[in-house]
């Protein structure tokens, strides 16, 4: 009988040598004379046991990891395909502390099948979501999803439900879905892991939207740093055309959706949606004003939805098992499970998916183990680039929605990085505004003008020149800044800013700061 | 920078009319729903600081300086973006805002030079106000990274680009995408690093640029700065006038510093223009001050004679002697005069007066008479008035736009900026052209049909398109039957109805596939609102009038006419050639219209001139060139026309010239026909006379004075001086009394008054009792003609054809840069993109004669020869050749021929058969004049 | 004037008015054009070479040009 091992085909994987081993395992198993099936799966999210290695037992699927080409020989010699004993067995996978305390609802089939086995997807429970929504209609998939409480992943959580309510009141004519996969924050990589690892349930949350709002069209805006996930996706889509998931006549329906895989050009702006849109219609990558809200003039000025990868592929599962089920999940406003994102100075990165309410220590220490360098976490930065910096003494928040703004953070798109003792926090508060400055679109003035302005001064505070004055324009500026730019990469960069002014003065050469 | 005459709301008017109440600093103001906070806040005359925001476009949001305080909205929404709710409670100014402003231009200051008194905007800076009301002197930023010390490009002979002085607010690359449509501007780069850019980073010049001005007219400080301004320093007043060029008739606001022009902007108030103009009418004005202009009445015995610079007095009374002397001679009707197009409504009034009254014949004619005469006579006999049906702005309510033998972006580039914008937004568009130009498919514009018909087949097409819609059911049947007369739409139902229409059978006449001739059919017939649009190309053919008729017939069937966003539009080509069709300057028929034949309106006439006058028509232009070669017409006066050069067949028209015995050409140059002049009396140009123009929307709107003339007198002063010579003294003390009696004996012009036309701006005529403020939408509810009256128009092909001897058909037609014979053009800077007519060839006609793109080729055809350089193009088709005629040396007019409009022997200019051969030798005539110019320069330095 | 460009004039309104069903209207029409539009010395000349003849002139022209008074 043969025995089937898996090995990632997700980029964080194929980036520690996953290909290598991949071929190396067959190769090994050609000479070995065993009959031995090599398929690719996504990555579970295990990222410093990646490549991990799984093999089909008896007993389950086991893991190794992490497995370096040079590793496999030895791992043949000592039985690896029947699930043998080994330095780097890690025993069967599911009941990995790690992933087995997590609760994975969107992740669900990350790692454990074949992402573009669309049989597998189906058997999995694929597909029930959207034959639901087809059954029960428009309006009532848009209550559903309304209910669930599901709010936006890809930051800016605004309720979910309600913007698909928006877009299917608009009077009937052209609609869009989009998905906004320009995953751009520094430390995250939730929506990579989703499309290399379960790229259907992303089509299928789009086809869901698209039947709910009726909308027949659906664009992906992938960023073009992500070929392996616009391969996969491609590939899935073309699947489930082929299936009759997609196209003219939606699992029998008679309604038709179609979906294409249109690629950003590096621009982090194009994160945000109306940029997105602008670079959709091939426009320069610019902030539209609001109102009108997308919901009611998106792409080519007909009503769109857009909405982050996780978001999408969250609603399969709300509408599969019911708005009632997902809504079990998270606690006050936030409802649900997060996937949240651990990167940076941290032993264990990699995705942890949870109800809403853990808090920083539990995943920091709990999941992280710590820091990689073993010094003491002296801050976290939460929600990407714009994302304040909470310090260690407000490690026991917890990551939800409205904690942490109330603590002036936010937790944006779920991405937690790490920083130990050493790190300068006047070096990280520039870094905002340079980063600012580099991706900034333009368009507006204190944008455009004030980031280049502001990591001007912070490296002139760095350098000791004029301190006092400088700071003192610095937080002139985040508060021009904050209440006057057009969109958040203006409005936000202030936040890393002021919460590294507020919280580590002592690096900016204040002793101490009032208020 | 901005003008002396400023007044800015920020953002666009909404389109409602529901009024929406809000309060403003506690003031309350009623403003229609969709009104931005900024605008509302401005017409309270509270003014919002702004950099990004002007009300000729969308507002942008992005220089974040007009952030208000809106109660119950969190933040400081931005008023330019934000629309106004009923109730809502805005605080235009706290300290809270104005600690924000502050932070907002202080950025901006940290990279703009602050030496304001070099600027040439100083005073007039968008910036530097935001500075002065933010109480912001200087940047407290240290220095750090600038975009400033960039080349500014000086490409443009109009304008600079100085990047230094730019702020980045977009304005330009606005107007350039929402206002003109040539979507040429962008913002490259990113971030502190984002600039203005002229197509790829190239010089203005040679970019996609055309040079309308928008950009300039839209930048807030003097980033984009006209060359004259920095030249001639700011202006000191701003005088509203009508520019002199095409039949779009824009208002633009001559800026003076006096008596010189110092820059010329479009008024945004202006109903033609809607605040914009194209390269020629804001920039290539400096022709009026040229070097060549004569400044000096002079006279010759014979034509062979030099000129002799001579008193008004003197050349006057030899004009007047020569012309009663030739009368006396050989009978009164042995002379005649020409109005002129370029001229004012007042000015050919006084001619074809003077003609008619002091003359005591009928011989005027206009140059009306080679460009729209067929849609004088098309659209009068079909709905009853010689007038296009629409007001500009009913474009933007169409929904199907067919352009026929039209050029707009050429031609008539403002309104072409504002049909590419109704295309934007989604209306579809059919060409019907020989010539695939500009609209067919350029950046965000293409044409859902272009019908590439061959040259002299229009009315096979048009007729075939009506067939379809008649025989497909696609006729509104119950309009035609309710607003015409009945009869004519049976009798032309049945006669189109015929097989020999189809667009199956006249295919082969007219080489447009049948299938898209049916498509564009149905796309017409099947719009909400269709709109037609024609220029020379439907006129000037052997065929013209029927081809106008053919079109009011389309338009009447499909019951598109009486309401905005539909209609038929002749784009007229001069600036006042409808206003000189209105003044009577037909040999035919009276101001208004009206038939010499009418007892009626000739006895109205005769009491208020106090003459008796003639129930016969006059010699037309060709009629006179025809009687002057058999000695029966020998004295012409002519205002303002250079028939040499634009009337056809050139050889023909020189020695009609040349047989007569007193030409007095009244005009700004020593132009072609000056050649066979017998007396010059210098005219004006548009700047320096008071007056009123009348567009191709039937809009009169005035001409201002804003320097004297530099010859002294008005050209309505000079024929006034030439009436008094001649016995027949005629007394203004100003053009308004002259529109005053215009008024008084014209029905359609009853209600015109300056008094009226300064209140109001501009009207369009009729203008009566019925419609004190005029008539923007002619034909509501009833033709002018009572009921429409269809007309058979049977295809009729042209004697032109392409032969063995001639195989390849040439049309003419116009470039953005230069206009019409380019007298004045060519005497400006405009040379610097089109500095020669070319011909077009087919790069497959042009490989069968070995001709290379950019060779000199020999046009020749059985009227003559010329020899011009050639350019390969697909735009054409194959067996069709296309030229321009701005240049004399080229001497396009050489080939034309004599064939012309049945009905008002229009010439066909579009339609010679001809034979093209590579040459190596520029030919006789461009020597000619080429020698001819340069001692004529070398003659005015010397007396200089 | 060239009577032979006044011909083909006359030709080419006649050409126009041809369409007409009725040949007694079309007739009535050329007619009334040349009175309205043509200078009365053209139509004097034309209507002596119809004298002469009207060689080249079409029928319709022909007689348009016999009713002018």
């Amino acid at each position: 009988m043969s025995t089937t091992v898996w090995v990632p085909r997700d980029a964080g994987a194929l980036a520690l040598g996953a290909e290598a081993v991949a071929k190396r395992i067959a190769s090994e198993a050609k000479a070995a004379g065993a009959d031995v099936k090599v398929r690719r799966n996504g990555s579970r999210g295990l990222y410093w046991l990646e490549p991990l290695v799984e093999v089909e037992t008896a007993g389950g699927r086991v893991a190794y990891g992490p497995v370096t080409e040079a590793d496999v020989k030895g791992l043949v010699a000592a039985g690896l395909f029947s699930g043998g004993a080994h330095a780097l067995a890690l025993g069967p996978v599911e009941r990995h502390p790690w992933l087995a305390s997590q609760q994975r609802l969107t992740f669900a089939r990350a790692g454990r099948i074949d992402p573009l086995d669309l049989g597998a997807y189906r058997a999995s429970g694929g597909y029930r979501g959207l034959a639901r929504a087809l059954e029960i209609g428009a309006e009532a998939t848009v209550a559903e999803v309304l209910e669930s409480g599901l709010r936006g992943r890809g930051g800016a959580a605004f309720p979910t439900g309600i913007k698909w309510q928006t877009v299917l009141r608009q009077p009937p004519g052209r609609k869009y879905v989009t998905c906004n996969a320009d995953e751009g924050d520094s430390g995250t990589f939730s929506d990579r892991m989703l499309m290399e690892g379960d790229p259907f349930s992303l089509i299928e949350g789009m086809t869901i939207a698209g039947v709910a709002v009726g909308a027949t069209r659906g664009y992906i805006y992938l960023r073009v740093e992500y070929p392996h996930a616009a391969a996969v996706l491609k590939e899935a889509i073309a699947a489930a055309r082929a299936a009759g998931c997609l196209g003219p006549d939606v699992l029998g329906s008679g309604k038709a959706f179609e979906l294409e895989v249109r690629l950003g050009a590096g621009a982090y702006i194009c994160g945000e949606e109306t940029s997105m849109l602008e670079s959709l219609e091939g426009r320069r990558g610019e902030i539209r004003v609001r109102p009108p809200l997308p919901a009611e003039k998106g792409l080519f000025g007909a009503p769109t939805i857009v909405n982050n990868v996780i978001t999408l592929a969250t609603v399969p599962t709300i509408l599969a098992d019911g708005a009632a089920a997902y809504k079990e999940f998270g606690q006050a406003r936030s409802r649900g499970t997060i996937p949240l994102q651990l990167a940076g100075n941290v032993r264990r990165g990699g995705l942890v998916e949870r109800a809403f309410g853990l808090t920083i220590r539990e995943l920091l220490e709990d999941y992280g183990g710590g820091t990689m360098s073993g010094r003491p976490a002296r801050a976290v930065q939460i929600g990407g680039p714009l994302g304040a910096y909470v310090p260690a003494s407000q490690f026991d928040l917890p990551l939800e929605y409205e904690a942490l703004a109330a603590a002036g953070a936010m937790l944006g798109h779920g991405g937690v990085v790490v920083f130990d003792d050493t790190v300068n926090m006047l070096d990280m508060a520039r870094y905002a505004m340079e980063f600012c400055a580099i991706e900034s679109c333009g368009k507006c003035t204190p944008c455009r003008i004030g980031s280049t302005r502001g990591a001007e001064a912070l490296a002139a505070i760095g350098r000791g020149e004029d301190r006092e004055r400088h700071i003192g324009l610095v937080e002139e500026l985040c508060d021009t800044m904050i209440q006057a730019s057009l969109c958040g990469l203006g409005g936000m960069t202030p936040f890393p800013v002021q919460s590294a002014l507020k919280h580590f003065p002592e690096d900016f050469g204040l002793r101490t700061r009032g208020g | 920078m901005y003008s002396i005459d400023y007044r800015d709301l920020g953002t666009p008017p909404a389109a409602s009319d529901e009024p929406v109440t809000l309060e403003i600093d506690g003031a309350t103001v009623t403003v229609p729903a969709g009104t931005s906070v900024m605008r509302a806040a401005a017409l309270a005359d509270t003014r919002i600081p702004k950099l990004c925001a002007t009300d000729s476009l969308k507002s942008f949001g992005s220089c974040r300086l007009c952030l208000v305080e809106i109660e119950g909205r969190k933040g400081f929404p931005a008023s330019c973006t934000t629309i106004v709710a009923p109730g809502m409670k805005v605080r235009t100014d706290s300290p809270r805002i104005r600690q924000l402003r502050r932070g907002v231009v202080e950025l901006y200051v940290s990279d703009h030079p602050l030496d304001c008194d070099d600027c040439p905007a100083n005073g007039h800076c968008e910036l530097q106000d935001a500075a002065e009301v933010t109480g912001i002197t200087h940047s407290r930023w240290s220095p750090g990274a600038t975009q400033r010390g960039q080349t500014p490009d000086v490409s443009n002979p109009y304008f600079d680009f100085n990047p230094d002085l730019c702020i980045v607010c977009s304005r330009c690359v606005r107007a350039c995408d929402e206002t003109q449509g040539t979507l040429a501007l962008t913002i490259e780069g990113r971030g502190f690093h984002s600039r203005v850019a002229a197509s790829e980073r190239q010089p203005f010049l040679v970019s996609e640029c055309v040079s309308c001005g928008a950009c300039v007219e839209a930048c807030p400080t003097a980033a984009l700065t006209e060359k004259s301004l920095a030249q001639l320093g700011q202006p000191t007043e701003a005088v509203t006038t009508t520019c002199g060029y095409c039949g779009v008739g824009c208002s633009l606001n001559a800026e003076v510093k006096q008596e010189t022009v110092v820059r010329m902007v479009p008024n945004r108030n202006g109903a033609a223009n809607q605040g914009h103009a194209c390269v020629k009418g804001r920039f290539a004005w400096g022709y009026a001050t040229h070097k060549d202009r004569v400044t000096k009445p002079m006279i010759r015995e014979k034509i062979t004679d030099p000129w002799r610079e001579v008193s008004w007095e003197e050349a006057i009374d030899h004009a007047a002697r020569e012309f009663r002397r030739i009368q006396q001679k050989h009978g009164r009707h042995s002379i005649g005069g020409i109005t002129s197009s370029r001229c004012t409504n007042e000015e050919t009034y006084l001619v074809q007066k003077l003609v008619r009254a002091a003359m005591q014949t009928n011989n005027v004619d206009t140059c009306a008479r080679v460009c729209h005469s067929p849609t004088g006579y098309g659209l009068k006999h079909t709905l009853g008035e010689s007038a296009g049906t629409q007001a500009f702005t009913s474009v933007q309510k169409a929904d199907v736009i067919v352009v026929i033998g039209a050029n707009p972006t050429d031609g008539h580039p403002v309104f072409g900026s504002q049909l590419k914008r109704r295309l934007r937004q989604g209306a579809k568009l059919i060409v019907i052209d020989p010539r695939a130009i500009d609209l067919v498919r350029s950046p965000h514009v293409e044409a859902a049909q272009h019908l590439q018909l061959r040259p002299g087949t229009n009315v096979a097409v048009i007729n075939a398109l009506a067939h379809v819609i008649v025989t497909e059911g696609l006729a509104k049947e119950d309009y035609a039957l309710a607003r015409c007369e009945p009869k004519s739409w049976q009798d032309w139902k049945a006669f189109i109805s015929d097989p020999r229409h189809s667009p199956e059978a006249t295919e082969a006449v007219t080489g447009v596939p049948a299938a898209r001739v049916r498509d564009a059919a149905r796309t017409y017939a099947g719009a909400p609102n269709g709109a037609i649009y024609y220029g020379l190309g439907v006129t000037e053919h052997s065929q013209g009038t029927t081809m106008v008729m053919g079109i009011a017939n389309l338009a009447m069937a499909t019951g598109n006419l009486g309401r905005e966003g539909v209609g038929v539009n002749p784009l007229r080509g001069q600036n006042n050639v409808q206003g000189s069709c209105d003044m009577g300057s037909f040999p035919h028929e009276l101001p208004g219209y009206r038939h010499v034949s009418d007892p009626a309106v000739r006895s109205a006439f005769e009491a208020a001139w106090n003459v008796s006058l003639l129930d016969e028509p006059g010699l037309r232009i060709p009629n006179m060139f025809e009687a002057a070669l058999d000695g029966s017409f020998r004295g012409l006066y002519i205002q303002g026309e250079d028939i040499l050069q634009s009337d056809p067949n050139t050889n023909h028209v020189s020695a009609a010239l040349a047989a007569m015995e007193c030409v007095v050409v009244q005009d700004i140059f020593l132009v072609e026909t000056a050649r066979f002049a017998h007396v010059f009396l210098p005219g004006s140009s548009f700047l320096e006379k008071d007056g009123t123009f009348t567009n191709a929307e039937r809009r009169i709107s005035r001409v201002r004075k804003v320097m004297e003339p530099l010859a002294g007198y008005a050209d309505w002063e000079i024929t006034m001086l030439l009436s008094r010579a001649l016995g027949y003294p005629m007394d203004y003390s100003h053009p308004s009394e002259i529109m005053d009696e215009i008024a008084r004996l014209t029905p359609t012009f009853t209600g015109v008054t300056y008094e009226k036309l300064d209140r109001l701006g501009s009207i369009q005529w009729p203008c009566n009792d019925a419609a004190p403020d005029g008539t923007p939408t002619m034909h509501v509810g009833e033709f002018v003609r009572g009921k429409g009256k269809f007309y058979r128009t049977e295809y009729v092909p042209t004697e032109e054809r392409s032969t063995s001897r001639y195989p390849l058909l040439l049309t003419t037609g116009r470039v953005l840069y230069q206009y019409n014979v380019g007298t004045q053009t060519r005497r400006t800077k405009n040379i610097a993109w089109k500095p020669e007519d070319v011909l077009e060839i087919h790069p497959d006609d042009a490989e069968a004669r070995g001709i290379r793109d950019g060779d000199l080729v020999g046009v020749a055809s059985r009227a003559g020869e010329i020899v011009v350089r050639a350019a390969l193009t697909r735009r054409i088709a194959r067996g069709v050749v296309y030229t321009t005629f701005h240049f004399p040396e080229s001497g396009v007019n050489l080939v034309t021929t004599e064939n012309s409009d049945w009905a008002t022997n229009c010439p066909e200019y579009k339609v010679t058969a001809v034979e093209v051969v590579k040459v190596t030798q520029p030919d006789a005539w461009r020597d000619r004049v080429r020698t001819q110019r340069a001692a004529r320069h070398g003659a005015s330095a010397h007396a200089g | 004037m060239n009577v032979q460009l006044l011909v083909k004039m006359a030709n080419d309104i006649s050409n126009f008015f041809a369409a007409e069903p009725d040949e007694k209207a079309a007739v009535d029409l050329v007619a009334n054009h040349l009175k309205k539009f043509w200078e009365p010395r053209m139509r004097e000349q034309i209507r002596g070479y119809v004298a002469g003849g009207g060689a080249g002139l079409s029928s319709i022209a022909l007689q348009a040009v016999k009713r002018l008074a």
